[in-house]
């Protein structure tokens, strides 16, 4: 939690140092879409039975907003994510920033930051997922002005409760399952 | 661009604090015994005795008769409490009980097990109970809260297990999402709260007018002079024609795994982890078993109302495998009862008809009360749903709901089913 927060903190402190002013500018609705994968690892168990192990899930969002002014505009995002015992829909509220362009590439920061939902997962007999909430800090790069391919590098946490069926001799068993992923996306802005 | 380039290093560098480690807890509320010996002769010795009323820890079956609710503190005895006024229940007594889980009232006579014994309270003055005989011998060994008992009759001595509960929390790899084969075995999970193998009840509304009320959970059931009572394979009958002193009748063999008792007319309804038994009744003395319903193993109270029996079977509970549903069965022929349709639910437990209104404990899950004036469409007719309560078990009398589950005994008013309105509620001070 901790860790985030200074990431957030850190992107939201060099904003105003790369704004750049507005010239004749007109807001208009933005389109961006993109695929592609979170990737992670995960260490389970208790001393000599500790594992850790590579994760990878797919991810794919539609980010629908408007362009406030050259540099930043707002949206919200509806996606889909594949983690493979959860799949989860984030809606969320979104942001992206320009920060600068050089010749034909732009680089931007996005935050988003929302409840994942499991409206489409179905659970095995016995379990009842539950969504949570989701943040997903990131940077950019663009191909074209506004208009043109994506490359995205982003950091997500997403919150899921699980209950779970007990076993012998319990009388409850749940998961709190926060999943910390490294993302990559590719995708198209218009 | 240095201006970019800076920004881009800050994120970057920003980015270096995050975890990309999936970080998944697994939290088990464990139960753990821990073995002790009671001496038999001894605990008779005790006696009953009647003490201060104190707070509920762990309630077990619930009982009514008239202004007074008997409730089961696990193992421990049965607490009174004057419902005279049902927004404001009073707790006026508890009587000490060892081994005790179940009870039933006839008149002035409370009917509890102890261990292995069948004791006969009188309860003219409920603020100082007393026995008035015993019944004894009559259980070998039970099952109370997951702890197992049992007697060896040579020595006098009970091997008991104490129960406690702790926490674990595990570090687990985030999918562990498959069902372990035979889960289900959970013997001693939360419905072990309700299921002592020796003990009794009073399930339904009795023959009598004398007789009190059980849940549907319960074990024992009185009708005509009888108190009937299931162990885990046994049909007990304990002859009251004279109240005070119960005499052992006969045992009737049934099945394994038998669990709850509802009397309905001149018929027994015996659940079991098998399926559902039922028992002609026309001769007290002498029930005959008409024919079983069979289903997959579960645990399974059943109520009846006319033609129509309505069961729950849920999973892990002191049966095993099993799916979540409400089976609703035409009973129309005794001799073979028929599934007519099968519902869907999430952990039922418990359940009361007040026709044409059915209440169904959830467990955890709450209580959901639903219209069952057409029995094939009983999921399009849900009315009410109480979710943020623990409900095992509910017995309606008139327009009042008294409901047992392990944060506590809630009584409502169910004139409206629609908007049940809380009357009050006695909480448990340590849930679970």
């Amino acid at each position: 939690m901790k860790n985030w927060i200074v990431g957030v903190g850190l992107m939201i402190l060099t904003l105003p140092a790369v704004a750049q002013k507005s010239e004749a500018f007109k807001r208009h609705y933005v389109n961006h879409t993109e695929f592609g994968t979170l990737l992670g690892r995960v260490t389970a168990g208790e001393g000599n039975s500790e594992i850790t192990e590579s994760k990878t899930s797919i991810t794919a969002q539609t980010y629908n907003g408007i362009q406030l002014n050259p540099d930043l505009s707002v949206g919200l995002i509806a996606g889909m994510d594949w983690y493979k015992s959860n799949l989860v829909t984030p809606l969320a509220a979104g942001l992206r920033y320009q920060l600068g362009r050089k010749g034909n590439g732009r680089f931007f920061t996005m935050l988003d930051t929302g409840y994942g939902f499991t409206w489409f997962h179905k659970d095995n007999e016995g379990f009842d997922s539950k969504g949570g909430w989701m943040i997903n800090p990131g940077i950019g790069m663009g191909l074209g002005k506004q208009k043109g391919l994506t490359f995205t590098l982003s950091w997500k946490r997403q919150h899921v409760f699980v209950e779970k069926p007990i076993l012998w001799n319990q009388l409850d068993r749940y998961e709190n399952r926060n999943y910390q992923r490294l993302v990559l996306r590719i995708g198209m802005s218009f | 661009m240095k201006r970019l380039y800076y920004s881009l290093f800050l994120i970057i560098t920003g980015f270096s604090f995050f975890s990309c480690n999936d970080q998944c807890t697994e939290t088990r509320y464990v139960r753990q015994t821990r073995p002790v010996t009671l001496s038999l002769t001894g605990i008779r010795q005790a006696g009953i005795v009647t003490e201060a009323a104190r707070t509920m820890e762990r309630p077990g079956k619930l009982y009514v008769k008239e202004n007074y609710l008997f409730i089961n503190e696990l193992k421990k005895g049965i607490h009174i409490i004057d419902n005279s006024n049902p927004s404001n229940p009073t707790a006026i007594a508890f009587v000490n009980i060892p081994g005790n889980g179940d009870m039933a009232v006839r008149g002035n006579i409370l009917y509890v097990d102890s261990y292995t014994d069948i004791v006969a309270l009188d309860i003219s003055n409920p603020k100082q109970v007393t026995e008035v005989s015993r019944v004894q011998d009559l259980f070998n060994n039970g099952l109370f809260d997951g702890g197992y008992w049992a007697v060896n009759m040579n020595t006098g001595a009970i091997q008991d297990q104490e129960v406690s509960y702790v926490t674990e929390k595990i570090k687990t790899n985030c999918e562990d999402n498959i069902t372990p084969i035979g889960w289900g075995w959970g013997w001693f999970s939360m419905d072990a709260l309700f299921a002592s193998s020796s003990s009794l009840s009073s399930g339904g509304k009795s023959s009598s007018s004398s007789d009190g009320v059980g849940g549907s959970m319960a074990r024992f059931a009185l009708h005509s002079q009888f108190l009937y009572t299931v162990d885990q394979s046994n049909l007990n009958l304990l002859d009251i024609s004279d109240p005070g002193h119960p005499d052992f009748y006969k045992t009737i063999p049934v099945g394994w795994n038998i669990e709850t008792i509802f009397p309905y007319g001149n018929n027994l309804f015996i659940g079991s982890g098998r399926g559902m038994y039922i028992f002609d009744n026309s001769n007290p003395s002498d029930p005959q078993q008409l024919s079983v319903y069979q289903h997959n193993v579960a645990c399974d109270p059943v109520v009846v109302h006319e033609n129509l029996a309505y069961v729950t079977l849920r999973s892990g509970t002191t049966c095993n495998l099993a799916q979540n549903q409400l089976d609703v069965i035409d009973i129309a022929d005794l001799s073979n009862p028929k599934l007519l349709k099968s519902y869907p639910m999430k952990h039922p437990h418990g359940l009361s008809i007040d026709n044409p209104r059915l209440y169904l404990c959830e467990g955890e899950y709450g209580l959901k009360v639903f219209d069952v004036s057409n029995p094939m469409e009983i999921d399009q007719h849900q009315i009410s749903h109480i979710a943020d309560i623990n409900a095992f078990d509910v017995i309606t009398i008139g327009s009042n709901l008294l409901l047992i589950g392990k944060d506590g005994f809630y009584q409502y008013n169910a004139a409206d089913p629609k908007r049940l309105k809380l009357l009050s509620k006695i909480p448990v001070s340590s849930p679970f």
